[in-house]
């Protein structure tokens, strides 16, 4: 590993100033994703700025009916809290379908939005080809083994998946990232924070670098409690989506009034996309229309050699995620 | 005389110096004036090597570098073949393959070093898969009776064609070495091992040095699985080499990812089936065809082949077989041995197969296997008669029976009907032989030899590994039971080939019952080389050593194999007792297939077995739920993703082994029927559970979706794409 300073951020002004020093600083927070780059050598960071301390730990409720999740708040504290169990259950539902507990006590709301692909050639650095890691190096993955790589978004550049499954749940959702800069806070919305590769698979997301991810904003939703995250993957515990589905419907008089489902594990960025979604609304509920929406989710899919039952396997898993929230629906009376 | 010791779950031995930090592992050892050494291998999977240059950007005076031409005795891992080269000189013939050695005090700068040295090669081509391989590392035939003079008659006949694939074995610990050398006492190697004597004979023929100038100790060890069975000669001989140019003590470590890629895993295989039965369902022959990929050398190929070649045809009572079996050359890493050795590949063939058979026969699985499994006073496939009292249809009905089977059959094809989530039940039915194949153990010689301390205890030498299986738990509980005194007093030897006698390697599920045999029969010597009365209490017999000892001195006693009467073995036909014992098993699996995404969770698990005697419960049990774990990660996690030869997913997060969140609920359950050549009646278990898992889970998918598949793993991409397919 390469050699590196550690500072301990004591508050959001000094940490900014830390991060704005040299172009080879990195905010750490629970390291659980930057420390196991660091040691495969994938980053190499000069200088680490701990913000594991910064007063953003907390989660508490907004105006509106919404929960304002400080950057700093733990996963399991995140999927454990009651404001979060009661207002955003879908999202508790997908934070703890990753990881295993002993990282999600580690890792951060804040860090798991910046989390990088799992692609193999991005953490092999034996691989000389893989252009988000040397840009302009190309994409051993396209040739090589790419069962686990995106078959939406993708670009000649990279194909590679974003991994985080909280991060599914609160594009379906339409959450909201505050951030903090020198130069003042913004907030961005969550469609807007992960980008696709096109040139530049090297850039994640629309965070600069400078900037500090302060707080994530839930908004309410009237039927939040009708929802199901689905993730499909190679085991039950401690393995990353090979589709994951986060589905919210809100059915009224037998007819879909409104719905909201995003996918994970097949593209570059959580895949919500609001026409499949529109689709839908006011037509009947069943297996016939949840697939119409996954035709309309799914247009434009490309697959690879290793990855073509992706396809049909997210097409089967909208089906059944949003089944299964129409279902809990029926149970909670279809009532928000 | 009823057992105390024996049959109980005393305390594992070396439980409280690992639960308290205190085991020493290999990294733990920390040398004075210790340097760090790393491996150069090849990056193409096969070529000449034109030319290796130095590049700048580290002080390279300061490093030892050790080639092929260093070597002072000769350049073979010396075990079966002496086909490999410790380093490659002029020809590399798998990706991954050492070339060069390094060694320096400050790990960075060796990584950094790692970078720098260029390798240039002419490729030459280069095979990756079975089907494309035609050298012939080692083949078998066994032949029993005529098949070809029964296809005639036969009423149904059935043909298969089963693959299965790599597999890793993931021990906790990873593989390393520390080795230091001294012109005076030679080389001395501690590390992560399984098999003490064959270091050392691999190292006396890499130095030319006789077998007094090479120790071999052994850490603790977290773990092993067979992955610790010829691998570390090699690492061991890299550590020495180092040692031995530097002058200064060595320590070589693999991490994760080199020990994924560069060392043995699970030989992938193919078997073709044809069966033929008659119109009762009585099996007329059975045509094997068993081919393993070895790799690019022999390393344990041949034996690996040898087993399961045996085992091909299960229990089964057949007048026609033929089992024609072949290891073939191929440009990946070697394979290598790994619990079970060949049998779990043949016996997942054959028991996916039976259940095919009992189809097109129109019997169910357990009818066909109950009208032609072994009785006492049957020939298995080598001609070997069944002289045990043997119940196979009754140990089956019984496993059934504890798994609830019949009724679940049932119910499941009602309730299958209207849900997405199909379950299905289904069994495998098999046998394990435990120690070495045919004239092994009598090759072997093994011996052990107990001794009495000072303190009034005995301690066991023996060069028996513990790995967390519970070797020195069950051979102390069985010297403790032979000697009549309590567990606490009697201790193990570290294995140290300056210090113990060969007992032969710690692989073959034959530690329990051939090596603890010996230890019974040695114990037997020390209680006649002690003045003790007829009759005496645990108390007594620590007294009488303590007071022997103060006045004579150290008494020790030996036990030396002898082969049980009447064994005949005929190597070069395959024919005779192939082992001396087999341990017997039906798992049953109980699975749910989502037949939306293909996702295959087991969800019950029956693992019932007829061991011998059963020396310590929890360790028994725990044996078979590890086994069986890993058989089911076999079965349906477990993808080595090659690419050019080498393994590309060697990661924790991109290897998929099961979760204790995948484990399905267990039952393990034992019948014992001592075994008279076994230490106290025990026959071998360790490797048994590798065998059962996979053949059941397939056949219980089967009876959920009615869907044969052929291949392992099963993934869910290959459930989904087989349910497109039927609609
Ligand atoms: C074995 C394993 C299995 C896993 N399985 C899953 C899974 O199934 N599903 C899943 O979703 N995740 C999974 N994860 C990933 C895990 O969720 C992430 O590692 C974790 O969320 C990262 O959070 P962290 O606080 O530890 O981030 P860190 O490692 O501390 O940081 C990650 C990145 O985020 C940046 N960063 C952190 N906080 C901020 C901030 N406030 N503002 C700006 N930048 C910031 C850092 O600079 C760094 O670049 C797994 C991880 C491991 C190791
Ligand atoms: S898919 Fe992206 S991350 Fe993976 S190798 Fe290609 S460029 Fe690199």
């Amino acid at each position: 590993m390469k050699p590196f300073t550690y500072l301990q951020a004591t508050d959001v002004p000094s940490a900014l100033r830390a991060i704005s020093s040299s172009p080879d600083a990195r905010f750490i927070g629970g390291g659980t994703n930057l420390v196991d780059l660091m040691k495969y050598g994938v980053e190499q960071p000069a200088h680490l700025i701990d913000i594991g301390k910064l007063p953003l730990a907390n989660i508490e409720p907004l105006p509106g009916g919404g929960v304002r999740i400080g950057a700093l708040a733990r996963n399991s504290d995140i999927a454990n809290h009651l404001l979060i169990r009661e207002k955003a259950p879908l999202l508790a539902e997908a934070i703890v379908a990753g990881a295993s507990p002993q990282l999600r006590n580690a890792a951060t709301a804040g860090g798991n939005l910046m989390q990088r692909t799992r692609c193999y050639y991005f953490y092999d650095t034996g691989f000389t080809q893989c252009n988000k890691r040397i840009p302009g190096s190309g994409c051993a993955a396209r040739d090589g083994l790419n069962r686990i790589h995106a078959i939406l978004g993708t670009s000649d550049k990279c194909i590679a998946t974003n991994p985080s499954d909280m991060s599914v749940a609160l594009a379906a959702i339409g959450a909201t990232v505050q951030v903090q800069g020198n130069s003042g806070p913004r907030s961005i919305p969550f469609a807007d924070f992960h980008r696709l590769p096109g040139e530049t698979p090297q850039i994640d997301t629309n965070l600069n670098k400078e900037e500090l991810i302060t707080a994530i904003d839930v908004p309410g939703f009237p039927f939040a409690l009708n929802y199901c995250y689905l993730k499909v993957r190679d085991r039950r515990s401690y393995a990353f989506a090979l589709v994951s589905v986060a589905a919210m419907i809100d059915v009224r008089a037998g007819k879909i009034h409104d719905v909201r489902f995003a996918l994970g594990g097949v593209a570059p960025k959580p895949w919500r996309v609001p026409a499949a979604e529109q689709q839908v609304i006011g037509q009947e509920p069943g297996a016939e229309a949840y697939g119409n929406a996954a035709d309309v989710a799914l247009k434009g899919a490309r697959t690879f050699p290793h990855n073509a039952f992706k396809l049909e396997l997210a097409r089967r898993s909208i089906i059944r995620a949003l089944t299964t929230a129409a279902v809990k629906g029926e149970r909670n009376g279809n009532v928000g | 005389m009823a057992l105390r010791v024996v049959g109980s779950s005393v305390q594992r031995k070396e439980v409280f110096a690992k639960v308290t930090g205190l085991a020493e592992y290999v990294d733990d050892v920390r040398l004075p004036g210790m340097i760090h050494g790393l491996t150069i291998r090849s990056t193409v999977a096969r070529g000449r090597i034109r030319e290796i240059a130095f590049e700048p950007g580290v002080p390279w005076d300061e490093f030892v570098i050790v080639t092929a031409r260093d070597i002072p005795g000769k350049n073979i891992v010396s075990l079966i073949n002496d086909d490999q080269p410790y380093l490659a000189e002029e020809f590399v013939n798998h990706l991954h393959e050492p070339v060069l050695l390094l060694a320096h005090g400050d790990k960075d700068l060796l990584r950094k070093a790692r970078g720098l040295v260029r390798i240039e090669y002419d490729p030459l081509p280069a095979i990756f898969q079975l089907e494309d391989a035609t050298e012939v590392m080692k083949s078998y035939q066994i032949t029993k009776g005529d098949v070809d003079s029964v296809w005639a008659q036969a009423a149904f006949i059935v043909d298969g064609e089963y693959s299965t694939g790599a597999q890793e074995h993931v021990y906790i610990e990873t593989n390393g070495m520390v080795a230091t050398y001294d012109a005076e006492a030679g080389v001395t190697v501690r590390g992560s091992l399984q098999c003490p004597f064959y270091l050392q004979k691999a190292l006396m023929t890499l130095f030319g040095l006789p077998a007094g100038k090479i120790r071999i100790i052994q850490q603790e060890t977290g773990g092993a699985f067979g992955g610790k069975e010829e691998y570390p000669s090699m690492i061991a001989g890299h550590a020495a080499l180092l040692a031995w140019k530097a002058g200064r003590p060595v320590k070589l470590v693999y991490d994760r990812e080199e020990d994924m890629a560069a060392t043995t895993k699970r030989h992938p295989s193919r078997t073709r089936h044809r069966t033929a039965v008659d119109s009762e369902g009585r099996l007329l022959a059975m045509d094997i065809e068993f081919t393993i990929d070895g790799g690019a050398y022999t390393t344990l190929s041949a034996v690996v082949l040898s087993r399961g070649t045996i085992h091909a045809a299960g229990p089964y009572r057949c007048d026609n077989i033929r089992v024609r079996s072949s290891a073939l050359t191929t440009n990946t890493p070697p394979h290598g041995a790994f619990r079970g050795f060949g049998a779990p590949q043949s016996l997942f063939a054959l028991e996916r197969q039976m259940d095919r058979v009992a189809r097109a026969a129109g019997l169910s699985p357990e009818e066909l296997r109950r009208r032609n499994l072994l009785h006492t006073g049957d020939t298995s496939s080598t001609g070997q008669t069944m002289q045990q009292p043997l119940d196979l249809e009754g140990l089956q009905r019984r496993a059934l029976d504890a798994a609830g089977f019949d009724e679940k059959v049932e119910r499941f094809a009602r309730e299958n009907r209207t849900s997405a989530r199909k379950r299905g039940i289904g069994f495998a039915t098999f046998m394990h032989g435990a120690g070495f194949t045919g004239s092994g153990e009598r090759y072997l010689q093994s011996v052990v030899r107990l001794e009495t301390t000072a303190e009034g205890k005995v301690r066991i030498l023996a060069s028996m590994t513990e790995m967390g299986q519970g070797t020195n738990t069950v051979l102390t509980q069985i010297a403790a039971e032979s000697l009549g005194t309590e567990y606490s007093q009697v201790e193990m030897a570290r294995p140290d080939t300056a210090l113990v006698p060969n007992s032969g390697p710690t692989v073959a599920s034959r530690t329990s019952m051939i090596v603890g045999k010996l230890v019974e029969k040695a114990a037997a010597e020390l209680k006649k080389a002690l003045p003790l009365p007829c009759d005496y209490s645990p108390a007594e017999f620590g007294e009488c050593v303590r007071q022997h000892y103060a006045s004579d001195g150290a008494v020790s006693a030996e036990a030396h194999y002898q082969e049980p009467p009447g064994v005949h073995w005929d190597d070069a036909n395959y024919r005779g007792d192939a082992y001396g014992a087999y341990s017997w098993a039906t798992y049953v699996a109980e699975v749910t297939v989502d037949t939306a995404t293909g996702e295959v969770q087991v969800d019950d698990f029956t693992a019932l077995q007829e061991i011998g005697r059963v020396l310590n419960p929890v360790l028994a049990s725990g044996q078979i739920e590890g086994g069986v774990i890993q058989g089911l990660g076999w079965a349906l996690y477990e993808n080595v993703q090659w690419k050019d030869g080498g393994m590309v997913n060697n990661q924790m997060t991109n290897y998929v082994i099961p979760t204790s969140m995948d484990v399905p609920r267990m039952k393990v359950l034992f019948e014992e029927v001592p075994y008279e050549h076994g230490a106290m009646g025990a026959k071998g278990i360790g490797e048994l559970p590798m065998d059962g898992p996979a053949p059941a889970v397939l056949n219980a998918v089967e009876n959920a979706l009615g869907i044969d598949f052929f291949h392992l793993p099963l993934l869910p991409e290959e459930v989904l794409s087989a349910l497109g397919h039927v609609g």
